[in-house]
């Protein structure tokens, strides 16, 4: 039983592989998971900040409408392309007040694509090219 | 006063001599060009960028400035053999109608893979080219990823290479074009999702236009799963005061859901 579920499992597991290595061809991965005609703002307070590849990721403790709390996590780009379009490593720390325009998950759960980020002293940035634009103000 | 005027030209010699001599005076520009004494027509060294840019389509022709020869082809669709070319397209569709869904299926960079070859000269991100006597690096910025072919070395016999994400690449110069010969991919190691068999081969003509664009016209032959030659061209844009930076793919918060084989987003709160 065991040993079949293994074979299964490592069969899925390669199957997957294959698929997927070469899926390479026009960008690192698919941005289909989220929806991108479906724009939100969020507002928040950063729990934390993590500057790592693949992609930067930032936890933000937002407020909703029934003023209870929920902690989204915001997938960035990664440190390289976040470099070039101007974001440094320390720009962001917890505690910061963030304002964000995110391409939330179809799945309904709390993670979400990030668009365009304002820091607290006004700052705006872009999650560069292949993350898309924002298309809400 | 006739002391301060020589105090002050001896001031502005000095600071002069020093900026000319200081070890940083290596121009920004010059950074990175070759120290091998290859002559500028074969001289790859330097970091370069896509050209026209990688953002969109590996396969979209751009605008191109006129130093970087005539326009780009687009890359044709892979001549696999007609028993391949079912299962090809319905995998190509599979994949269409899962991002459709907004279900993408998990890929290699899921996984933290590199692209591996021929892939990883699409250039995604910027990459860097070291030519040193003999062999010309190449360091992808994504995932890290080093290639290394061997100028003048024996080729490696096809039935004895390895299998690996870079393979194993030995060149020869034909004139001014550097011709590339690489054995040994990993099966699943594949561009634009073709697969292929141990006898594939993937031959590049690497050719600098001027000083700052060269071109790599590639070519897989796989008598295998292939009809005829696949051929397809990246060119690529100086980058002169771009420094790489270093890319661990540490925490991807992607997964492939062990069940669908989705791809996933994990959570803390899951950890």
């Amino acid at each position: 039983m065991t040993v079949n579920l293994l074979r299964k499992t490592g069969i899925a597991t390669f199957a997957t592989l294959l698929l997927s290595v070469c899926a390479s061809a026009h960008a690192h991965h698919s941005f289909a998971m989220f929806e991108h005609d479906k724009q939100i703002k969020l507002q928040g307070t950063v729990k934390d900040f993590q500057w790592t590849n693949p992609h930067v990721y930032i936890e933000i403790d937002v407020a909703d409408e029934s003023a209870s709390r929920k902690v989204w996590t915001i997938e960035c780009a990664n440190p390289g392309i976040l470099n070039r379009v101007g974001w440094k490593f320390n720009m962001i720390k917890p505690g910061d007040k963030i304002d964000i325009i995110v391409a939330p998950l179809r799945s309904g759960e709390p993670g979400a694509l990030l668009k365009q980020i304002t820091l607290a002293d006004g700052r705006v940035f872009s999650n560069g090219g292949p993350a898309g634009t924002p298309n809400i103000k | 006063m006739r002391n301060a005027s020589l105090v002050l030209s001896l001031a502005v010699f000095a600071s002069t001599f020093s900026l000319l001599h200081a070890p940083s005076a290596v121009a920004q520009s010059e950074r990175g060009r070759s120290d091998s004494g290859a002559p500028a027509n074969r001289d790859f060294g330097g970091t370069w960028e896509r050209y026209p840019p990688a953002t969109s389509s590996a396969s979209t022709p751009g605008p191109l400035a006129p130093s970087a020869g005539p326009p780009l082809l687009a890359s044709p669709p892979p001549p696999l053999k007609q028993q391949y070319l079912a299962e090809y397209e319905a995998g190509q569709k599979k994949i269409r109608e899962a991002d459709a869904r907004g279900e993408p299926i998990a890929t290699g960079y899921t996984h933290c893979l590199p692209d591996g070859m021929p892939s990883m000269m699409m250039a995604m991100f910027p990459m860097e080219v070291l030519q040193t006597a003999g062999q010309v690096t190449i360091i992808q910025e994504a995932y890290n990823q080093v290639r290394r072919i061997y100028i003048g070395a024996p080729a490696v016999p096809i039935e004895d290479a390895e299998p690996g994400f870079w393979g194993h690449s030995t060149a020869k110069w034909d004139g001014d074009t550097l011709v590339v010969d690489t054995v040994g991919i990993k099966d699943y190691v594949r561009f634009r999702n073709v697969p292929h068999s141990a006898q594939m081969r993937i031959s590049e003509r690497m050719h600098v236009f001027d000083a700052d664009h060269f071109e790599d016209q590639i070519t897989i032959t796989d008598p295998v799963y292939l009809t005829s030659a696949w051929t397809f061209t990246w060119r690529y844009q100086r980058k002169p005061d771009y420094k790489l930076y270093e890319y661990v793919c540490e925490d991807n918060r992607e997964f492939a859901d062990p069940e669908s084989g989705k791809a996933r987003m994990r959570f803390k709160k899951d950890e």
